[in-house]
């Protein structure tokens, strides 16, 4: 028993230097690993101009998103409809969601809109716009579905699009900037 | 195993573990993409 108890205790501890050194690791850099934060996304030509034809989108699988209020950034899905990008956050009414998506929460609680998206090395000054619109949910839910779970299925579509209006799933649209 | 000795070695995995991490990517990613799957099977 107590060899039991000394092997989950050097795991528990192992889990705790893996979550600290990972996330001191990523802290400030340019830009998230594949599960950590990373910091302000500093290199990569800034697009100016209008907007490009987003459609490209459904070749990439993730793309980097820096939040403003506190200035982070993560890797997260993308989804095109509509002539229009979407990035969702999930997990949203669960507790390990709440620690581990806390920059939607941040975006809905400080208001804080202002985001950069970084797209195959090219970065994109967008909005964060929160979207209840079931239409709109609609064609998210499908592309996502497309891209993310294998095929777009009436009932994997009617899934997601139940998450997003129960709150599981958080959708937002990365609009150009008003201001 | 005496509490002297499990401590030793609970320090030495720390710090070996801790380096790899920060050492070897290969070996952060293998970790990170765990800890991914491990968070999309349970945040529900």
């Amino acid at each position: 028993m107590k060899l039991f108890l000394q092997i989950v205790g050097l795991f528990a501890l192992l889990l705790c230097v893996t979550l600290a050194t990972l996330s001191l690791k990523h802290r400030g850099a340019d830009g998230p690993s594949l599960l950590f934060p990373g910091g302000k996304l500093v290199s990569g030509e800034l697009h100016q101009g209008a907007d490009p034809d987003w459609s490209f989108t459904d070749q990439v699988g993730t793309i980097e998103l820096e939040t403003s209020d506190p200035v982070s950034s993560r890797r997260i899905f993308v989804m095109e409809s509509g002539g229009k990008i979407y990035v969702g956050s999930a997990y949203m009414r669960s507790m390990l969601g709440r620690l581990w998506k806390d920059w939607a929460f941040d975006v809905e609680e400080t208001g804080a809109r202002d985001a950069v998206a970084r797209i195959e090395g090219v970065r994109y000054e967008r909005e964060l716009i929160r979207v209840n619109d079931p239409k709109i949910i609609e064609g998210v839910a499908r592309k996502s579905a497309m891209k993310y779970a294998g095929g777009a299925t009436p009932e994997v579509v009617a899934q997601i699009m139940k998450q997003v209006a129960d709150g599981d799933t958080w959708l937002f649209e990365l609009a150009p900037r008003s201001r | 195993m005496s509490m002297s000795t499990y401590i030793k070695v609970c320090g030495g995995s720390a710090v070996i573990w801790a380096l790899g991490l920060l050492l070897v990517p290969s070996f952060a990613q293998a970790v990170e993409g765990l800890l991914l799957m491990f968070l999309s099977t349970n945040a529900r």
